[in-house]
Formats: structure tokens, C-alpha cells, sequence
């Protein structure tokens, strides 16, 4: 007869054992007192949920037209609109605009869509905790996967309008350069800084909805102050609206790539998308710092 | 920790605030403060604010289902979303280990435009279960939903008994090894909760730790292995299953009792106790014996012909008879001042576990209602041999067995 083994071992023997990392501890400070090495943590629960935040974008993605009989068509029925009506202002000269760099419809179609791709994310996923709000305070998973998927929606009728783009491009019979493949490289730091901001004003909206309301306002302004419906001013103080609205450098440089095929301001631009990444990391950090004390008002 | 101890709360507190206005501009300034890296004032209370949860300290071990019961608004609910690391403790520790499943809301995070299927592969996602586990899963899921017919259907179509059931039934298959359960067993049909019940049932006994909120004392009869109490953010101490249920009785009593003597009425009961057949106090019985309750009431008006209802109430059913003295013809006069009534219940006929007393009353003549005392109080009857017993309930039926009967006809 060998030893009677004790009760904890009898326990093991019943159960397996659970992995060291599987053990979480909350207390008041788990989340504040972490320093820089926060961002390994960071870095590894993004790569944990990328399956969730891509079936986040297919739900909303799948979901969107389901009950719509245009269905997809309203990606693109918006910007049509608007540039129509603009197209006759501008052609009327009830509204005088100077040469733009592209035949004004296609360089105003083209610079609608970039813009609501920019003003789409950000009012998508500054909104996307309150229209998540049983999840937010009812589930524990990592809520930035639902500002980061909510993006996927106004990326989609982005990807639409641009087949209205190309069609557009060639009936005005605008070239096809190289340097076009560099576009997407520009609109990446247009969305790390719609998400950016998001991750902040999200928290926001939670606390105080007027976050939604002040946002739909500030858009309408913010599309009137960057150069979308006209060329971007070339003389002082009407330049400044080419660094007003951070999302200008960034719209420039799109206009630039696909009229020029080179950047006419490319200090700007680069200033650009250090502060788009800088804003992207800093948002993302006090998302989760705060996230644990809003989703109370969810 | 001890190696099987799986969730482990040390005096953890949380604090709420009562006024909207007040709480919005507290987070304003604890967020602002927590995005500078500040200290968040945690510990004290400022105007408006209470502990929801105050200072609860306890344990689960692997293979115990701890069952927190607990009036409304007594931080059950808060305690379990700090559990499950949606909010985070202003005071205390929590520690856990293992995977942790919860059904705090079922279906949180349906899309009503998707069909089941989707909805079953973007929750899962959401519980952080990988696409392949969900692959094996979904036939079970689907099983134990019972919604083959309708599982390519948008989930708007869905009754709420549908949605519930798929929602509990995603939730619960990912083989948690801590599972946190909200109130969420009440809804449902019978069949389904009794299928809910045995599967929580078989996670327990495969080794998983599960805290079960309720305020019904039938699901911690039914389920948990523990029980504790808590009333105003406070844990009371309780050693037992048995005892928790007993702590949590007297202070429903009481908790209705204040609220009872608020209410302005001429009649009142004033104490319920019961007695045994030698007139003495007592709260334990065997199963056929008398059970005399001992009614005390007030009275500022003298009433010819009143009328008491008598209800009696178990874990498992809930009340299950009442008997009043208006179908006996029995009339009972009371007059101005104190006094007391005793009901003889005779034999009674019950088997072994805790019961429930409940007094009405009310005056036949004027249909008026005075007073109802629930529950007014609680007694056990006692079985010489308890773990036999403990699967059957409530009625001592006399009977038979007739082994291969024969009856002429």
C-alpha cells in the first residue's frame, strides 16, 4: 500500500490544473498603475480579438442593407447628390470657384468620398459604445474591438463610391498614374485619426450624449472647412483652413497623388500622420484607462 | 490562493451615486482624472454617493456553486459585474482563475437583422471563442436551444423565450471554468429551465466554480452547494445553504414588516410564530405532527365577522395551499385592542424541509383588506433520515405499491 495521498492531490487528479495566465486579478489600481510595458498588454489582446472585430465588421456589414431594397446604392446616392447640386453652382458661377486640379465634378466626387469616409468613421465609432450599450455594461471582452469594427461599414461605401469614382475619372478622362497605389497609404492615417478621436469621444458619449449631437454639428461645419467642394486657398489667411481641419494635409495629399502624381505639401502631410498615429496610441490608451468607469452610464 | 479556490473576493467595495446629474459630473471629473493618471478619490464618499457593495469579502472553490440571494437593489448584481471584470472594485481585491463564462445578459449583442447562426458565431466571437471551437460546438448549440426549424431565421422573428434560449445556450457551452449566472434562470419555460438547471448542474460536478444571483430561494435550493446574503451592499455571515436561506426569510419578514408598518390601516398582524401541541414555542417538526400558528394582531376597531387566510410556502413550489376560516363558516369577532388567534393545522402532512407562513387578513362584510404578514414566519420539518428525503418534496401522500395487480372487472 502506498501513501494516502491528501486531499489536494485528489483535487488534481479529479480536475486539470488551469494555466498561471488564465489568473486575473481586478483591483482600483489594475488598470492605472500599469506603465509603459501597458502597451505589450495592449498589443496582445489586439491580436487576441482581430477575429472579433472582423466578425463585428461582417455583423454590421451583413446587416446593414438587409432590409433596404437600394441596398448598396446608398454608399453612393449622398455624394451624387450633393456633387450634383455643387456641380451646378460652381458651372452657374453662383458660387465662384477657382481651377481645381481635377475636372471639378471628379475632383469633388473624389474629395466627398474622402471626406465621408474620414466624417463617416468618426461618427460611426464615436457612436458605436452607445449603440453597443448591453454589451458594453453586461459583457466583459475588449470594448475597443467595437470602435475598431465600427469602421468597417463606412469603409465598405467607401470601397462602393470608388467604382463611381473610376467611372467618373473616365468619362472626364483623367489619367491612371502609379502613384495612385499610394493613396490607400494616405487615407490609413485619415482612419487612425477617426478612430483616434473616437476612442476618446466614445467614452464621452457614454457619460454625456450630447457627444453625438455636438459631433453631426461639427462634421457639417468641418466639411466647408477643408478644401472638398473647392481647391485648397492659396493665399493668406484663407490658407489656414489647409491646416484648420487636421484632415486637410491628409485630403491635399490624395488630390495631389492622383492630379500630380507628387505632393505639393509634403511637410504638412507628414505632420500629418505623426499626429494621426500620435492621436491613434494616446486615444487607445485612455480608452482603456476609462473604459472600466463609463460603461455604469452604458 | 489555494490551488482550488477559483474566484477569491477580499474586501472589495463599490460605490454608486444616487443623483443622474451628480454622477454624470463625478464621471467627467474621474475620467479626466483617470486619463491625467491622478489618484481617483476612490475611497471616500461624496454627496450622493453609497457603497452598492461594501466591504465582501468570500470564496469559491472548484466543484461549489456559491448562491447569492438578496432583496432588490442589494448589490448583487454589481458584486457579479466586478466578478466579471466589467467594473472594477473602488475598494478591495479579485482574483480569478480560469476561463470565465457569464449569463448576466442573455443575447446581449444579437443583431435583430442576422439570422441565429450568425448571431451564434459573432457571440461566440465575442466571448472569445475562436472560430474553429465554434465549428464544433454549434450542432450542441443548436441542440440545446432547440432551434433547428428556425436557426436560419433573423433573430427579430424569434420569441423572447427563443432568444433567450439561444442565448443561454451559447453562453454555456464554452466550458467555463468560473460561470456567473444573473436572475438569468427565470425566464424560459419549465422544460427549459430544468434544462438549464441540469446543466449548470453537470458543470458543477465536472469542477467548475459557479456563483448563481437570484432572489428566488428555489434556484439555490436547487443548484448551489453554498449560499450567502447580502442586503445593502453587506455580506451577512451564514455558515449553510440552509442557514443563508434562513438569514434571507427573517430579513424579508422584516423588510416587509417596516414597510407593513408604514401603511395606515385599523387591523394589523403584529406577530406570527409557531407553537407546538403543547401550546410552546417551536420551529422544528416532524413530519404528522400538529402545527399550531400563534397570530397576534392590533385593532382599533371592533369587527363581528374576520376573515384570515392562511398560505403556506415552499422553496421548490412557491405557495402551494391556503385555507381561510370563510369556507369553514367559522366566525372569528375581534375587538378594539390586542389579541391573539390560534390555527390548529393538524397533522400536518408535509415532508421534510423549510415552509412558509403567510397571514391575510380582511373583513367579509366590508371587502376590506387590512393586513397581509408575508411571510409572516417560517418552520422546518425535520426527517429522521434527511439525505433520502432530499429529492422529494412537499406533500406526504399516504399510498401503496401493488406489485402485478389483478382487479376483476
Amino acid at each position: 500500500m502506498g501513501p494516502v495521498p491528501s486531499s489536494h492531490e485528489v483535487e488534481d487528479l479529479a480536475f486539470p490544473s488551469i494555466p498561471a495566465a488564465l489568473e486575473v486579478i481586478y483591483t482600483p489600481d489594475s488598470i492605472r498603475r500599469q506603465g509603459w510595458h501597458v502597451w505589450g498588454t495592449i498589443i496582445s489582446e489586439f491580436l487576441n480579438s482581430r477575429e472579433l472585430i472582423w466578425r463585428l465588421i461582417l455583423r454590421d456589414v451583413a446587416a446593414r442593407y438587409r432590409q433596404s431594397m437600394f441596398g448598396y446604392l446608398w454608399a453612393v446616392l449622398p455624394s451624387i447628390v450633393t456633387v450634383i447640386v455643387f456641380a451646378v453652382l460652381t458651372q452657374s458661377r453662383t458660387i465662384p470657384v477657382a481651377e481645381t486640379s481635377l475636372p471639378y465634378v471628379a475632383y469633388a466626387l473624389w474629395s466627398i468620398s474622402v471626406w465621408q469616409l474620414f466624417a463617416g468613421c468618426l461618427s460611426v465609432c464615436t457612436n458605436s459604445l452607445v449603440s453597443a450599450s448591453s454589451l458594453v455594461s453586461k459583457v466583459n471582452f475588449p470594448k475597443e474591438a467595437l470602435v475598431m469594427a465600427a469602421i468597417g461599414h463606412p469603409l465598405l461605401d467607401f470601397i462602393i463610391r470608388l467604382v463611381l469614382v473610376a467611372f467618373v475619372f473616365i468619362w472626364y478622362g483623367v489619367p491612371f498614374k502609379a502613384q495612385m497605389i499610394f493613396v490607400p497609404f494616405i487615407l490609413l492615417p485619415a482612419i487612425l485619426l477617426a478612430i483616434g478621436l473616437s476612442f476618446v469621444l466614445s467614452i464621452i458619449n457614454l457619460v454625456l450624449r450630447d457627444i453625438g449631437n455636438i459631433l453631426g454639428m461639427a462634421l457639417t461645419f468641418g466639411m466647408f472647412l477643408a478644401p472638398v467642394l473647392y481647391p485648397p486657398p492659396t493665399t493668406w489667411p484663407s490658407t489656414l483652413i489647409n491646416i484648420l481641419n487636421p484632415l486637410s494635409p491628409l485630403l491635399i495629399a490624395s488630390q495631389d497623388v492622383i492630379a500630380y502624381g507628387s505632393l505639393s505639401q509634403p511637410q504638412a502631410f507628414l505632420f500629418s500622420c505623426l499626429f494621426s498615429v500620435f492621436v491613434f496610441l494616446v486615444g487607445w490608451r485612455l480608452f482603456r484607462l476609462t473604459i472600466y468607469r463609463v460603461s455604469t452610464y452604458a | 490562493m489555494p490551488k482550488d479556490v477559483l474566484i477569491s473576493v477580499e474586501h472589495v467595495s463599490k460605490k454608486y451615486c444616487r443623483s443622474l446629474k451628480r454622477s454624470m459630473l463625478y464621471g467627467v471629473y474621474d475620467v479626466a482624472r483617470d486619463m491625467f493618471g491622478l489618484d481617483g478619490h476612490n475611497e471616500q464618499l461624496r454627496k450622493t454617493e453609497f457603497w452598492a457593495v461594501n466591504d465582501v469579502s468570500f470564496d469559491v472553490k472548484r466543484g461549489e456553486c456559491l448562491g447569492i440571494i438578496g432583496p432588490n437593489g442589494a448589490g448583487k448584481s454589481t458584486l457579479l459585474k466586478m466578478l466579471n471584470g466589467i467594473l472594477l472594485p473602488d475598494k478591495g481585491k479579485i482574483a480569478i482563475r480560469g476561463r470565465v463564462g457569464a449569463l448576466i445578459e442573455l443575447g446581449a449583442g444579437f443583431h435583430p437583422m442576422l439570422t441565429g447562426r450568425e448571431n451564434i458565431y459573432v457571440n461566440g466571437a465575442i466571448l472569445g471563442v475562436r472560430r474553429k471551437e465554434m465549428d464544433r460546438k454549434f450542432d450542441d448549440i443548436v441542440a440545446f436551444a432547440d432551434l433547428e426549424d428556425f436557426i436560419d431565421s433573423p433573430v427579430k422573428f424569434y420569441s423572447s423565450g427563443m432568444y433567450v434560449r439561444l442565448g443561454f445556450a451559447v453562453s454555456a457551452h464554452l466550458n467555463p471554468d468560473v460561470l456567473l449566472i444573473d436572475e438569468v434562470l427565470a425566464v424560459g419555460d419549465v422544460a427549459f429551465r430544468l434544462k438549464c438547471f441540469n446543466h449548470v448542474r453537470s458543470l458543477v460536478e465536472s469542477g467548475s466554480a459557479i456563483i448563481l444571483v437570484t432572489h428566488s430561494q428555489n434556484d439555490i435550493a436547487r443548484v448551489c452547494t453554498r449560499g450567502i446574503v447580502l442586503n445593502h451592499g453587506k455580506l451577512l455571515a451564514s455558515e449553510s445553504l440552509a442557514q443563508a436561506v434562513r438569514q434571507y426569510h427573517e430579513l424579508l419578514q422584516t423588510l416587509t414588516k417596516e414597510a407593513r408598518d408604514q401603511r395606515d390601516t385599523p387591523v394589523r398582524v403584529k406577530a406570527v410564530r409557531t407553537l407546538d401541541s403543547q401550546g410552546m414555542a417551536a420551529r422544528q417538526f416532524r413530519s404528522g405532527e400538529h402545527v399550531l400558528v400563534d397570530i397576534h394582531y392590533e385593532s382599533k376597531i371592533s369587527v363581528d365577522d374576520c376573515v384570515f387566510v392562511i398560505k403556506l410556502a415552499s422553496h421548490e413550489l412557491g405557495e402551494f395551499v391556503s385555507f381561510t376560516n370563510r369556507v369553514s363558516g367559522q366566525k372569528i369577532p375581534i375587538s378594539v385592542g390586542s389579541g391573539s388567534i390560534i390555527v390548529r393545522l393538524r397533522n400536518v402532512p408535509l415532508l421534510g424541509g423549510n415552509y412558509i407562513v403567510q397571514v391575510h387578513m380582511y373583513d367579509e362584510g366590508t371587502k376590506t383588506f387590512w393586513d397581509q404578514a408575508v411571510p409572516a414566519c417560517t418552520f422546518d420539518i425535520i426527517e429522521p433520515d434527511p439525505e433520502i428525503w432530499k429529492e422529494f418534496h412537499t406533500l406526504r401522500i399516504e399510498h401503496d405499491w401493488l406489485i402485478n395487480p389483478r382487479f376483476s372487472s
